[in-house]
């Protein structure tokens, strides 16, 4: 009976082989844990083969990534349109149904979700040096990941977008404005049908942590790239204690925002974030926890 | 002797990389299962010749090609890669026939010539790959604007205007193709690819759909037209576009496209 469990994607997996199956991560590599527990994901061996269904993705080139598709007859993945590099002329394409408004832009460029039906071969990437993660789902699992780090995922895993529920307000009246330091939305990957196969694209390195019941951790919000739906998040901002240097400003502008996680779960962080750019003092926020140094 | 699989250059028994582009002898090619090649991965501080001339590629994420230039060797390159130079290294323009018609991010398009002797370096400004392609005479080899970093003199320079292409390869009100041909004598081409860089060899005939942004380079027998995809993008829902390959040729891509406003 075959117990190894591939340690990245936690799922049972073939030790034999020189990479995961599912996930493409290493077999035969010791696992990289800095020594405050975060593990790092290892990238994804230059050419390896992910297997899913009849089907198999390969992953090409280690600067931005490739994930190259052979889609068997009956197998579609779906994506959005902006990460499609090139597409033989016998994979049909076409517009994915999108239940709602699914009205999603990326700097102001809206974006399209597009199907792709095998046989043939698809190859898509993103625009950023990173690397490809890839997280084979069980039945029934779910997970919940940054907006814009999906690549793609198999056609028997349901998308499905909420509100993050993070966000802060600065300035009055007309200058008010609402930020949202992990962004307006989250992606959810179920797969309620079967197990699948969802790609993410994370720029820079990845790092993963499980994080046990209750036990919490302060990140930059914009540097999660994805968590188990079991882990629940919330601002938190911190008021570095003001040691007469910054006499002008305000002592509320002076801050740092934080994501708080706490467990039970998986997250990933990504090296590559987006701080926030505003010194503004903040109005309003959601929920949020605080400290005054 | 060793052929390079890159080039098919001849090279002595035991070297390790090819003495013409570079590309490492003693590695396995890593092509994908449809038939991708990736440009080989060159080694940090790894040299090859061109002419009489020696060329170093330094860095691998953004990675410098360094070169050493004998007297009787000139090389071309758009102006706003140079990184450094001797200062004994003249500069001169390429008159290439645009006038100053053409601009990136808003300034003019220059083309600059150096002769040596002396040392001059030249990097682009993303993360990505640089491949050299060595030119037999009679080869013609069309690039995407700004693509391109250093080209030796025996390669004559032109570039052609694509309309239509307007938005399909992302160059705003137009695009242009950088052209690469060289006559009676070899040369030198080095491309900076954003990302990484495959290639692939076109039967005649045989098609591929590329994305605008991911095209790098093909040779000229290669047929290039825009396909409107029977898809809706954007608010207006406007069709999207791809490029269609033709074969014969090669074809080569990007993994990551940045774009350079150009008019």
């Amino acid at each position: 009976m075959n117990t190894y469990v591939c340690r990245y994607c936690r799922q049972p997996s073939d030790p034999t082989q020189p990479t995961c199956p599912l996930c493409g991560a290493p077999v035969d590599i010791r696992s990289s844990v800095s020594d405050s527990g975060w593990v790092k994901q290892p990238p994804i061996k230059d050419m390896a083969r992910l297997q899913f269904g009849q089907s198999h993705c390969q992953i090409a080139g280690t600067t931005v990534p490739v994930a190259e598709f052979n889609l068997a007859p009956n197998d579609w993945i779906y994506f959005s349109h902006h990460t499609l590099l090139w597409a033989e002329p016998a994979t049909r394409l076409a517009n994915m149904p999108m239940r709602g408004a699914w009205s999603r832009t990326m700097a102001g460029m809206p974006l399209m979700m597009l199907e792709a039906r095998g046989p043939g071969h698809i190859a898509l990437s993103d625009n950023h040096a990173g690397e490809v993660v890839a997280l084979p789902l069980h039945h029934g699992q779910q997970m919940w990941v940054r907006e814009h780090r999906f690549l793609t995922a198999t056609g028997n895993i349901g998308y499905s977008w909420h509100p993050t529920d993070v966000w802060y307000q600065t300035g009055d009246g007309d200058d008010r404005e609402t930020h949202y330091p992990m962004g307006q939305f989250g992606d959810v990957f179920a797969a309620h049908e079967g197990p699948g196969l969802l790609l993410l694209h994370s720029p820079g390195n990845t790092f993963i942590r499980d994080l046990q019941q209750g036990q919490s951790l302060l990140i930059q919000p914009s540097a999660l790239l994805y968590r188990d739906v079991s882990v629940r998040a919330h601002l938190h901002l911190e008021y570095p204690r003001n040691m007469g240097f910054a006499f002008w400003s305000n002592r509320w502008s002076y801050r740092s925002i934080f994501l708080r996680l706490i467990g039970p779960g998986r997250v990933a962080v990504q090296s590559v974030y987006s701080p926030a750019e505003d010194t503004e003092m903040i109005q309003q926020h959601s929920y949020a926890t605080r400290h005054h140094w | 002797m060793i052929q390079c699989r890159w080039c098919q250059a001849q090279n002595p028994p035991g070297t390790t990389s090819c003495q013409t582009c570079g590309a490492p002898l003693d590695e396995r090619d890593k092509v994908s299962d449809s038939g991708w090649r990736e440009a080989p991965r060159l080694r940090d501080m790894v040299e090859f010749r061109f002419s009489d001339s020696t060329c170093q590629v330094e860095g691998e994420l953004v990675p410098v090609a360094e070169v050493n230039l004998h007297p009787r060797d000139g090389l071309y390159f758009e102006h706003h890669v140079l990184l450094w130079k001797d200062e004994s290294v003249p500069l001169s323009s390429l008159n290439t026939g645009g006038g100053m018609k053409r601009s990136v991010g808003g300034m003019p398009h220059m083309v600059t010539v150096a002769n040596g002797p002396g040392r001059i370096a030249f990097s682009r400004d993303a993360p990505g790959e640089l491949v050299v392609l060595p030119l037999h005479p009679g080869m013609e080899l069309d690039v995407r604007e700004h693509a391109f970093l250093v080209a030796s003199h025996s390669v004559q320079y032109s570039f052609v205007r694509i309309k239509g292409l307007v938005n399909l390869l992302h160059g705003g009100s137009g695009m242009y193709m950088d052209r690469f041909i060289t006559s009676g004598q070899p040369g030198i081409l080095l491309l900076h690819g954003n990302g990484n860089v495959l290639e692939r060899t076109l039967q005649p005939r045989e098609k591929i759909l590329v994305e605008p942004g991911g095209f790098l380079y093909k040779d000229s027998s290669v047929q290039m037209q825009a396909q409107q995809m029977p898809l809706k993008t954007g608010l207006m829902r406007h069709g999207m576009y791809l490029a269609e390959m033709t074969g014969p040729g090669r074809v080569g891509i990007q993994s990551m496209y940045v774009h350079h406003h150009s008019e």
